[in-house]
């Protein structure tokens, strides 16, 4: 029933009704003569109301003026009636027709580059590369080869381990996951002594390979060897070894800091105002005063790329810049409160550096007061493996 | 004597009977729809009183607000508030109104 509906109002049809006597005969004529009606409606006495498709329409009215009906359209209903009623706006149409076009035709072109490293990680000038490839924002979406690209991109730069493009409607997103630099590997025929990385005193000094150049307190130096690719003996002679062993070494690691009593710490007040300026990839319309109400304030500015649908970009954007007032507020702090707030940074930046806790043999904390502040060193004694293998040249 | 013929070919391919004579089928559907099919013509429409000719007979329904649904060549569906349906059996061929 749904889909005669829809037929019916895809074609068209009247809702007419008849006035007149004789009406069954009138119904029966028009079975005979294969016009099909519908939905027959008799109002009091000799008025039915009845549809009737546009096809059949004048046979009725044929049929309608042998019986000397009166016959009236009350309705009229379906698509035809409805574009009948639009053929008058040109323009609307023609327009209609221009801005459809003009969607699909740039629904054809890549609007949004995307960037996305894992773990959030920048890669420096990854955009440039893409572009060098032959990926630009106004590129025709066929045109993108992103087996080439792909290739390109991962065989100019070595910190790349994968790499893929996915085009999203308008939009094209590039997932970039980063790789470590690959250490040296040396191969175990050649040759190669061990030399310290960092400077630290040596704990512990094992050699398998080779022999050992320093001994258990010594202080070595950034570079020094540690364990020569050589073996002596008294009748062989000099003989060169893949050398081998474990170095275990203190190492420091010290950061200061310098923190005055008196400070000025900014604080925001609340009071917020926001600017909006349109963006037409490098064509910047401002449409604020570009000039703050505050004395002092921070800024933070947000980009929004236009899009139609869930991923159909279009090259334009909005900026908005929210300004927020802040005030200068002046705190002092006792010496006692000084050095905690110091020593708690500098913790949490060691923390950093560092990467097994466990292997801390000792902290130290020198503190040098001044007249307006106080410098904190904080130093970490850190048991550490120190060795790399380094290649002997002849 | 064609039609006997053909009756019995039917029977054996067991082809409803309202497709292959001119016996009329009536469905009633609940109290609020009747389907005709097989129907020669509509004698009286009213909106409480509709009738119908078949080839067999006539058909009357009595009712409240009734309304002729669909009409196709061959059969037709009224809908209203039906109360009662009454049929008239034809006695001669060519007794016709």
């Amino acid at each position: 029933m749904i889909i005669k509906i829809l037929l019916g109002y895809i074609l068209g049809y009247l809702r007419i009704s008849v006035e007149g006597y004789y009406i069954e005969r009138f119904i029966n004529l028009c079975n005979n003569k294969k016009i099909i009606i519908w939905n027959i409606k008799k109002d009091k006495n000799v008025k039915i109301y009845f549809n009737v498709s546009i096809k059949d329409f004048r046979k009725v009215a044929k049929i309608a003026k042998k019986f000397k009906c009166k016959l009236k359209i009350e309705r009229k209903k379906g698509i035809p009636f409805l574009l009948n009623k639009y053929r008058k706006r040109k323009i609307f149409a023609i327009l209609l027709i221009v801005v459809v076009t003009i969607i699909i035709a740039s629904s054809n072109f890549v609007w949004n580059i995307e960037i996305k490293e894992e773990k959030g990680e920048n890669l420096e000038k990854i955009y440039e590369d893409v572009k060098e490839a032959g990926l630009s924002i106004g590129m025709l979406k066929n045109k993108i080869d992103r087996k080439e690209i792909i290739n390109k991109v991962c065989l100019k730069r070595d910190d790349i381990a994968w790499m893929g493009i996915e085009i999203k409607g308008t939009n094209v997103l590039i997932s970039i996951v980063k790789s470590d630099k690959k250490p040296e590997i040396i191969n175990q025929n050649e040759y190669c002594s061990i030399v310290a990385e960092k400077e630290g005193i040596i704990t512990k000094i094992n050699p398998q390979n080779g022999t050992a150049n320093v001994k258990v307190g010594d202080v070595v130096k950034k570079g020094t060897p540690l364990i020569n690719g050589w073996i002596e003996g008294k009748y062989t002679g000099i003989r060169y070894v893949h050398s081998r062993g474990e170095i275990e070494a203190k190492v420091w690691h010290t950061k200061s800091i310098k923190i005055p009593y008196n400070t000025t710490e900014k604080r925001e007040t609340g009071n917020i105002q926001k600017l909006y300026s349109i963006k037409f990839n490098k064509f910047e319309i401002n449409l604020q005063k570009r000039v703050s109400k505050f004395k002092i304030y921070g800024t933070i500015e947000t980009e929004n790329k236009f899009k139609l649908f869930s991923n159909f970009y279009l090259p334009i954007s909005v900026k908005k810049t929210v300004l927020k007032e802040e005030v200068e507020e002046e705190k002092i702090y006792s010496k006692e409160q000084a050095k905690n707030l110091g020593i708690q940074q500098l913790e949490e930046e060691l923390q950093k550096e560092i990467e097994d806790a466990t292997k801390i043999v000792n902290k130290n904390i020198n503190t040098y007061e001044h007249e307006n502040d106080i410098e904190i060193y904080l130093t970490y004694e850190v048991l550490e493996k120190i060795g790399t293998k380094e290649r002997i040249i002849f | 004597m064609k039609k006997k013929k053909f009756r019995k070919i039917d029977k054996i391919l067991e082809i409803p009977s309202e497709i292959c004579s001119n016996e009329s089928k009536i469905t009633i559907v609940g109290f609020n729809e009747v389907i005709i099919e097989n129907f020669k013509g509509i004698l009286e429409y009213e909106e409480y009183f509709v009738r119908i000719k078949t080839y067999i007979g006539i058909v009357n329904i009595n009712g409240y607000g009734l309304n002729l649904k669909n009409m196709t060549n061959d059969d037709i569906k009224v809908k209203g508030k039906i109360e009662s349906i009454e049929f008239e059996k034809m006695v001669e061929e060519n007794n016709d109104n």
